[in-house]
């Protein structure tokens, strides 16, 4: 399998302005320094909480915010050093699927305006084409052509997202971010969406990056992940293998916050302490280590590297992949003493 | 057990310009003490409108409510004046709302506004309420109490809001507290510390509480009791291990094999077909009946009645499954 995206060193700081003009006040470090690859045709996952740039990092990938350094490679080519008519035909291979299928369709655009926007943006197609083209998607997304002049207010949350799908797909994209497609659906029409997706995926042959914070749906749809943490990969490789052995100590902790149906009394509960903290100061050393059960005190100052643990497996941790071979003050391996630490 | 809420065929309707939407019909509902009763659904299934007829937060006009007996710790409420409702509300029955930035007055400190608690409902002086503030905010788990309470509910990250949400429900000891989708807007892991919490206060203070939700993961979690509304009706109610171990109603068994588990196979998602039913336009017969697989001619004619099977459990169901997923009849 090809690469179809690949991410070097990616980072993406966000200026916060406030006080005097033109002056910021700090930095916030959406994404920092993350590299990743994205193969043909899998779904890769991302994980994380929210605010820790799971977001930023989908649109960094598409090119929807620019990097404030680093790379993003689409087949080969980087995006932000493409001119603008260059990038913007780039960008037709490249669609996303929105969260709130409320807000992400305009209420006073008809379903055929909405699907169509895409093509009559190209400005290839005649109206026909396009019309004919429209019944086909929605056709394909489980809608028919009676909905056609019907407006967004009419149909259900489920039915919505639908229609976001089909306008997604409208100019054959080969690259779909869906952004939490599924969080603000009720769950017996979670499984609808997500089936349809899947079915997509085979049909048109798509790559997807999936976003959620819903661990079990990321297991069940994704062939690769990653763990985010305020910014920062955590873990990321193969789900099969992150979700049989996780490494990381934030990805364990997420695992186990996951609740069950199924009252099985042997899973431990690790229940973290205290807050994500905030991404404008965000910890020196590993950016997890206020709220790791198992922080030492070298990973306070030290920050872990994304070092590969077996193939197609990667982990951030000290823990895991012990400390790297520099000068290190004396007892960087004694755990911390959690009463000192105020998360 | 003694009951704490005695709810019995609640009704409420809103006229609107398109029909009536008969958003809950008849709905029976028992708390016991100490009990956690969770009412789970479907988003307008009903669930948030019979919890707020209960606490009667429903503006009438436009509701109208038609309910036999709202019996609470033993008086009945349906025919309080506002102003009786006031000095029960707080008091002795309490509400936790889903999104805790709409529901903290956001020029208030947090702490000002559980002082309010204490000032209003046990006549305390401004002194001694902020004490027992800082005593709840402390309990409730909240890092440095005494300088939070100074906070504004911006500086307060989601889990510490929904935090103070609790402390401030707590504040009384009430017999009953309402959770309207408490955890429904925080992250995996804030959820797991706040459902902690919350079961810990409810143990701990001997309340009962009703937990209205969505997520049938959080009901087995904390649940001891659990109703199942589909389209304003009770569809099932069944303590929590022999509903999740054996479902009778055929949304019950949709709605839990809906739910992504971690042990799943690949890339297959159970799913229920079509959608919630309109609320002004409801099937004939049996409400669930057009999704329903096992769906026959009598589902279509006719409303099964609730009864009771197995003694503790009730179904609403012409041919309720057995845990084979086969018919009981």
């Amino acid at each position: 399998m090809s690469e179809i995206l690949e991410l070097k060193n990616v980072s993406v700081h966000f200026p916060v302005k406030g006080g005097l003009p033109f002056f910021s006040r700090g930095m916030i470090q959406a994404v920092s320094d993350v590299s990743l690859t994205i193969k043909h045709g899998e779904t890769f996952g991302v994980v994380g909480e929210s605010g820790c740039g799971k977001t930023t990092l989908a649109n960094a990938m598409i090119g929807m915010v620019k990097p404030t350094a680093g790379q993003v490679l689409f087949k080969g080519v980087d995006l932000n050093g493409l001119p603008r008519d260059e990038f913007k035909k780039m960008r037709r291979q490249m669609q996303m699927i929105f969260q709130d299928p409320y807000s992400s369709l305009n209420p006073r655009f008809n379903v055929y305006q909405i699907v169509s926007e895409p093509m009559f943006i190209r400005g290839e197609d005649s109206e026909e084409e396009m019309k004919a083209r429209v019944v086909e998607l929605l056709e394909l997304v489980g809608l028919s052509a009676e909905d056609l002049y019907r407006h967004p207010s009419d149909f259900s949350g489920g039915q919505r997202q639908r229609i976001g799908i089909a306008r997604a797909i409208s100019l054959n994209p080969s690259f779909l971010v869906c952004d939490e497609p599924v969080s603000a659906l009720d769950v017996s029409i979670h499984a609808q969406i997500l089936n349809l997706l899947v079915e997509l995926q085979e049909r048109l042959n798509l790559t997807y990056v999936f976003i959620s914070h819903n661990l079990a749906d990321v297991k069940k749809m994704c062939d690769r992940m990653a763990v985010m943490y305020l910014g920062k990969i955590m873990e990321s490789g193969d789900s099969d293998k992150i979700f049989r052995q996780p490494l990381h100590p934030y990805t364990q902790a997420l695992l186990a916050a996951v609740l069950d149906t199924s009252f099985d009394e042997r899973r431990d509960q690790i229940v973290l302490q205290g807050d994500i903290p905030s991404p404008i100061n965000p910890p020196a050393g590993c950016r997890f280590w206020q709220r790791c059960p198992k922080a030492m005190e070298g990973c306070k100052t030290v920050p872990p590297e994304l070092i590969e643990v077996e193939e197609d497996h990667f982990a951030a941790c000290h823990l895991v992949n012990g400390f790297p071979d520099v000068e290190l003050p004396a007892g960087c391996d004694e755990p911390v003493d959690k009463e000192d630490v105020q998360v | 057990m003694k009951q704490v809420l005695k709810l019995r065929n609640l009704k409420v309707v809103f006229p609107t310009g398109y029909g009536l939407i008969r958003a809950v019909e008849g709905v029976d509902l028992d708390i016991g003490d100490r009990e956690c009763v969770a009412l789970v659904g479907e988003s307008g299934c009903g669930k948030t409108v019979t919890s707020q007829a209960v606490m009667r937060l429903l503006e009438t006009p436009p509701a109208v409510i038609k309910v036999d007996s709202i019996e609470f710790d033993g008086r009945e409420i349906k025919d309080c004046t506002p102003k009786e409702m006031q000095e029960i509300r707080g008091k002795e029955m309490a509400m936790i709302f889903q999104d805790a930035m709409t529901s903290l007055n956001p020029v208030m400190t947090v702490g000002n506004q559980i002082d309010e608690m204490y000032m209003r409902h046990q006549g305390d002086s401004k002194k001694e309420a902020r004490e027992k503030t800082v005593r709840a905010l402390e309990l409730i788990g909240l890092p440095e109490p005494r300088a939070r309470a100074n906070s504004f509910p911006h500086q307060l990250s989601g889990g510490m809001r929904q935090r103070v949400l609790l402390a401030m429900a707590f504040a009384c000891m009430p017999k009953l507290i309402i959770a309207d989708e408490p955890t429904t807007a925080l992250d995996v892991t804030i959820q797991a510390q706040v459902l902690k919490t919350l079961r810990g206060m409810q143990q701990g203070c001997g309340t009962s509480l009703l937990l209205v939700t969505h997520d049938l993961s959080v009901v087995a979690s904390i649940a001891d009791t659990v109703y199942v509304m589909y389209s304003g009706k009770i569809v099932e109610k069944a303590p929590v291990k022999e509903l999740f171990t054996a479902p009778y109603h055929p949304y019950t068994v949709g709605l839990m094999a809906a739910v992504p588990r971690l042990d799943d196979e690949k890339r297959k998602f159970t799913q229920i077909p079509g959608t919630v039913p309109h609320p002004a336009r409801k099937p004939s017969g049996c409400y669930f009946h057009p999704r329903c697989q096992y769906a026959a001619e009598k589902c279509r004619k006719e409303m099964p009645p609730l009864r009771s099977l197995d003694g503790n459990r009730e179904v609403r169901c012409h041919y309720p499954l057995t845990a084979g997923g086969e018919s009981h009849e």
